[in-house]
């Protein structure tokens, strides 16, 4: 061939080459001729004047997930909201929000909300119909069936319950508020011996010893947020005592494996521990007020003994700590106090803390609110029901077809009704019982108000437009009024807005402001207004007829254990069940995602041959549910237990069919509570197995000393953790011998060289973050704020089951097993994330340099270089890097749920590794600001995410080279320790170690 | 063969358009002769020679911000405060033209278009010609801050001079952004903007 015929030498890269050049000259037009998808530019048509895009706007409201009233900041980006954080300024909360409060966001762009006002049709289904049409078949009804109406409603919560009050009375109809986990037992005690109908307030901070009979404080009991902002103070360390938490219940929930010692008392006894208390310290002080002595004088520690199953000299014991600490605190809930005696249980627990004088201390009265009406007012309407006493009931902001055992036949009877509307949000249990669904606005698009608390007046606003043609529940009644006349004519107010503007008005004008403008506007900065609590009350003892008494718990059934079922931490009473976050972030204790399942305890498990995912049925008087077993040191021999907040016959995709509704063991509500301790039920092994879909690892520490501890007394002397190791005669483990030094200096030096490409000579910070195992409880209000800032996506239970999880930082819990044999592990949980080594592992292995080190000591992952080898996370000793194995980011935000999606953070495709990134969008967003005012970025003037949220405030993060920032004091405390220090990979993150109390101080 | 067929073609169209790209007037090298104050907006026959997409609207840079030297920051209110320059919002259009009809009649033409919309409260779908990838953030107002007053120019060409907005830097190529930071020395750390 000659040369002449040879073709032109165009290989791939030169073609390549032409065809850019050609179109970099422009003569093909971008969207025309060019394969790249067109995308388009919508302006608004009208500026919103709050709205500036790419930055965010913040509103403040409050969180109405449950009754606590805390405030949040709701962080908005180009009209949707993307983030709530809790609000510094509101007194219940002071800035931090618990994983239920976060997860409000996936309430309100759940893909479960009903869209628009529906009617029931001919074929059984829903049918939409528009609001005018709505409207007019609700006020029809009520306007045929006179004074025959009911409204089922939850908690009263400020002046939506009092207009709903008010509406409902004028026609003459009953009103029924409750709630799952409701306090009237307290309440009742309180009636009781102090005369009083009210819930006291509780200062966890303030007390220097506590003692919970069952109250899961911590998770779901009174003011959670609160409770926990409190324990921190009083049981975190700061160089002094610590005061001593003891926990005393059959079953170890959250609050529990927190405390410095677990009391396992029978069910149901509680009452004969704390009147035993109560008894040796009117002895030893010779106390005879109002009769005490006399009162008390039969429940002696022998008798509470014999009841609890505990020693003599235990009760005693406990009994004179607790008097020798001033103040203590002695708290009862939970459903420790939900069953036929529990009134008997808050009594004795109001007369431990009368005797020991915490009343006006740390448990303060003299705040009443409007309380619930409770399960009894309901179950006599479920009769009236039954009897078709009822034309039309409303349900609103409450879902009985699920939150009430199926034995009490509450559907059917609600069933009997001719009428039956809900206000739903979701197609719940109750919803779909309903004949006219009207769903209601989010907490987060309407205006409203919370009163949680005496002096507490929280105000919410919408933050964007309606996701759905819905209507705030306050315009419907209004829209209803108008329509229907007669009675109702007199809610004149012409929109809710109005209503509750006017309210407001009011407010000013009771609260002695001149300005009610002035007072509105500064009500809607601050998220509402906030006045001290009124002085506490003056109380007094009276005991009825002198006397206090116990009964003996009995239970239903012939089962050889007790029943016992408590809130999920999470899904609290179900009503979380349909956000994704709550279902995946894992049960704090037993580290379960998405399923129920049934704690026996070790010893049981051996005497069943049970083992971990095995499947058992539960029989009770009641009923039968299945789940499998899971093998829980924290409960006793002669009880079960199984969560609430599973098993959801609707409620949306999420919620739908998973796990069993544990109140199908349970009898009918007696009394004003829901009977959660009642019954016996026998196990049996059925052979079935699947595996729990649990986020465990190793459940101990095998000595590799990732959540140290150290003892009260060598933190008190200013030891570190390996003085105080020696000092216990353990032997000195060498780390980092010459060799080893030796062998990493030539990577280290590599390292450190190459920093110093580009920019990065310059003096700029670094990152670090400092955490207080002390304060840390495992409440996991860290891992939602992760999932929802940096846009996790929740992989499901099957993507679980396989380990691929995404959870950038993760709560591990290990158990420590006890010195002395038998006696119950307790556990140590730890916020394991990124650690951002300076001499990080998985940098050197990445073949593409996706892992690097960046100057200001992060260690950085740069998603559009990753190829997905995953050699850094095999080579990660804390296990932190997580891989996207399918493509969760198409999966895992169903419409609307991708709404949520935070703009500032790259949505990670499939194939790409993923790791905590220190909230990096928060730093260079922080960068950006300080450099355009040209100055130096402040301490505290930015946190990550889990550091903003964390109750305890046990994180901390910041710049360690700002020698007075708190980072750089907190990680020259003895007690800091770096996990795995002798790998000298130079973590980031400095640990604190767990302060550890003697059992018996 | 057929292969190579293919290639040839490929790069005849390439060479093609290279071709064109020549032949037709460039705005750019017009403006190197007008002196900086005084631009008048040519009269535009034939749009369709013009580069850039295609837009909506013929909406002209160099009348508004050339020939009435209109800042940037007039429209694209948000550039020095935000990431985002700001897209300015169809208020923004009609506060001028609610009185201002046009002069002639191709920009009545267009005029009347916009306030079309404006009444049946619709909004420009404008196509987009500068875009980066959503795993690169870009903070528009560092840039400003840091480059001044002719900041806007140095990514998106003189837009004052375009009839049409097209895209003069491959601003979405890392390499344009690098060259430029390695040429003033800022920071080439990955994590500055990809996160």
């Amino acid at each position: 061939m000659s040369d002449d015929l040879q073709p032109p030498t165009v290989d791939r890269r030169r073609f390549l080459t032409v065809l850019g050049t050609a179109a970099g000259g422009g003569a093909m037009a971008l969207s025309g001729c060019s394969t790249d998808r067109v995308q388009k530019l919508v302006p608004y048509l009208v500026q919103s004047e709050d709205q500036v895009p790419g930055v965010a706007t913040w509103y403040a409201s409050t969180c109405t997930e449950c009754p606590a009233g805390c405030g949040v900041h709701v962080r908005t980006r180009e009209g949707r909201a993307v983030k709530l954080e809790g609000n510094p300024d509101h007194p219940v909360n002071q800035g931090k929000l618990c994983s239920r409060g976060q997860a409000a966001l996936q309430g309100l762009y759940n893909p479960g909300r009903i869209k628009a006002p529906m009617a029931r049709a001919a074929d059984g289904g829903f049918l939409e119909i528009t609001w005018d049409d709505a409207i007019a078949r609700l006020a029809g009804k009520l306007g045929e069936a006179g004074n025959r109406v009911a409204v089922i409603s939850g908690a009263p919560r400020g002046t939506f319950s009092d207009l709903l009050a008010e509406w409902t009375s004028a026609m003459g109809g009953r009103l029924v508020r409750y709630e799952s986990f409701d306090h009237e037992p307290v309440r009742a005690a309180n009636r009781q011996v102090f005369g009083l109908d009210q819930l006291p307030a509780h200062d966890f901070g303030k007390a220097r010893y506590i003692i919970s009979f069952g109250a899961d404080f911590l998770e779901s009991w009174g003011s959670p947020i609160e409770n926990q902002r409190g324990f921190a103070r009083s049981h975190g360390f700061s160089g002094g005592d610590v005061a001593k938490f003891v926990y005393a219940a059959p079953r170890r929930d959250l609050t529990g494996l927190n405390a410095d010692e677990w009391v396992s008392l029978k069910p149901g006894s509680e009452a004969a521990l704390a009147l035993a208390m109560a008894n040796v310290l009117v002895a030893d002080r010779g106390d005879d007020r109002v009769g005490l002595a006399s009162a008390l004088g039969s429940f002696t520690p022998a008798m509470a003994a014999e009841e609890t199953g505990l020693e003599v000299e235990t009760i005693e014991r406990l009994a004179r700590e607790f008097g020798a600490a001033r103040p203590s605190l002695a708290v009862a809930g939970g459903v420790g106090s939900q069953h036929a005696a529990a009134a008997e249980v808050c009594a004795a627990v109001n007369v431990l803390n009368f005797v020991a004088g915490n009343i006006g201390e740390t448990v303060r009265f003299g705040s009443a609110l409007p309380a619930a009406d409770g399960h009894t007012e309901l179950a006599k309407l479920a009769q009236a029901m039954d009897g078709g006493e009822l034309a039309v009931v409303l349900v609103h902001d409450a879902n009985p077809a699920y939150t009430l055992p199926k034995s009490s036949g509450f559907a059917a009877r609600f069933a009997k009704v001719g009428f039956k509307v809900s206000t739903s949000m979701y197609l719940d249990e109750t919803a779909a019982l309903c004949d006219l669904l009207l769903p209601q606005h989010h907490a987060l698009e309407r205006w409203d108000d919370v009163r949680p608390r005496a002096g507490v007046h929280g105000l919410m606003q919408p933050v964007m437009e309606p996701v759905f043609n819905t209507l705030p529940a306050g315009e419907i009644l209004l829209r209803v009024s108008r329509k229907a006349a007669g009675a109702l004519a007199r809610f004149a107010a012409p929109t809710w807005d109005q209503h509750l503007k006017t309210r407001w008005q009011a407010l000013a004008g009771e609260l002695g402001e001149r300005d009610a403008a002035a007072f509105w506007h500064a009500a809607l900065q601050r998220g509402g207004v906030y006045r001290d609590p009124p002085p506490p009350q003056e109380v007094t003892l009276t005991l009825p007829e002198g006397r206090l008494s116990y009964t003996s718990p009995t239970f239903e059934g012939a089962g050889s254990f007790t029943f016992l079922t408590y809130p999920h931490p999470m899904l609290h009473d179900g009503r979380g069940a349909n956000k994704p976050w709550l279902m995946e972030n894992a049960d704090p204790v037993t580290k379960i995602t998405w399923h129920s399942w049934v704690e026996v305890s070790p010893a049981t498990a051996r005497t069943l041959d049970l083992r971990d995912g095995e499947i058992v049925e539960l029989t009770s008087p009641y009923g039968t549910v299945e789940a499998p077993v899971y093998v829980y040191p924290g409960i006793r021999d002669d009880a079960v237990a199984i969560p609430l907040g599973f098993g959801h016959t609707a409620y949306g995709t999420f919620a739908q069919g998973r796990g069993v509704n544990a109140l199908d063991l349970l009898g009918a509500p007696r009394g004003d509570f829901v009977p959660y301790l009642s019954t016996r039920v026998s196990v049996r092994k059925t052979g079935g197995y699947r595996k729990l879909a649990s986020v465990a690892g190793v459940p101990r520490q095998l000595g590799r000393g990732i959540a140290e501890g150290i003892s009260l007394a060598a933190a008190k002397k200013g030891l570190t953790v390996e003085q105080a190791y020696l000092e216990e005669g353990h032997g000195r483990h060498e780390i980092n011998t010459a060799l080893e030094l030796e062998a990493i200096r030539g990577w280290s030096e590599e390292q450190q060289r190459a920093t110093e490409h580009g920019d990065y000579t310059r003096e700029l910070p670094q990152w670090g973050m400092a955490i207080d195992l002390a304060k840390c409880t495992g409440c996991s209000a860290c891992v939602t704020a992760c999932y929802a800032e940096n846009n996790i996506p929740t992989v499901g239970e099957s993507e679980v089951l396989r380990g691929r999880e995404m959870t950038w930082l993760r709560i591990e819990r290990y158990w420590e097993d006890p010195e002395e044999p038998g006696a119950p592990p307790s556990a140590r949980f730890i916020p394991m994330l990124c650690q951002h080594c300076g001499n990080a592992p998985c940098e050197p292995v990445c073949p593409v340099y996706a892992a690097y080190h960046t100057a200001d000591g992060l260690n950085g992952q740069v998603y559009n270089r990753c190829v997905g080898t995953r050699y850094c996370a095999n080579n990660c000793p804390y296990k932190v890097r997580y891989f996207n194995w399918y493509k969760y980011n198409e999966q895992a935000w169903p419409e609307p749920l991708h709404l949520q999606l935070n703009p500032d953070v790259t949505v990670r495709a499939r194939g790409v590794m993923e790791k905590c990134t220190f909230c990096i969008q928060r730093i260079r967003d922080t960068q950006h600001h300080a450099r355009l005012e040209d100055r130096p970025i402040r301490d505290g003037e930015f946190t990550t995410a889990c550091a903003q949220a964390c109750p305890s405030d046990a994180i901390v993060f910041g710049n360690v080279k700002d020698g007075a920032g708190r980072v750089a004091r907190l990680k020259q405390d003895p007690r800091g320790y770096h996990v795995l220090e002798d790998l000298n990979v130079r973590p980031a993150i400095t640990y604190l170690a767990k302060v550890l109390l003697p059992a018996e101080a | 063969m057929r292969t190579l067929a293919i290639v040839l073609g490929g790069v005849g169209a390439g060479g093609l358009a290279a071709v064109l790209a020549f032949a037709s007037p460039s705005p750019q090298a017009q403006q190197s002769q007008a002196p900086a104050d005084s631009i008048t907006a040519p009269v535009i026959s034939d749009t369709g020679s013009l580069k850039g997409p295609r837009q909506p609207i013929f909406f002209r840079h160099d009348i508004h911000a050339g020939q009435f030297k209109i800042q940037c920051q007039y429209c694209h209110y948000s550039v020095d405060v935000s990431p985002e320059p700001g897209i300015p919002t169809m208020q923004t259009c009609m506060g001028c033209h609610l009185v201002v009809a046009g002069s002639d009649s191709s920009s009545r033409t267009e005029i009347r278009k916009l306030r079309e919309l404006w009444t049946e409260m619709k909004p420009v779908e404008w196509i987009r010609v500068h875009f980066l990838p959503r795993h690169a953030h870009f903070p528009h107002q560092r840039h400003i801050k840091a480059l001044g007053p002719t900041a806007c120019a140095t990514c998106h060409g003189d837009v004052s001079r375009m009839p049409q907005v097209f895209k003069v830097n491959q601003v979405d190529n890392m390499g344009f952004c690098i060259t430029c930071h390695v040429e003033r020395g800022v920071s080439r750390d990955c994590s500055v903007c990809h996160y």
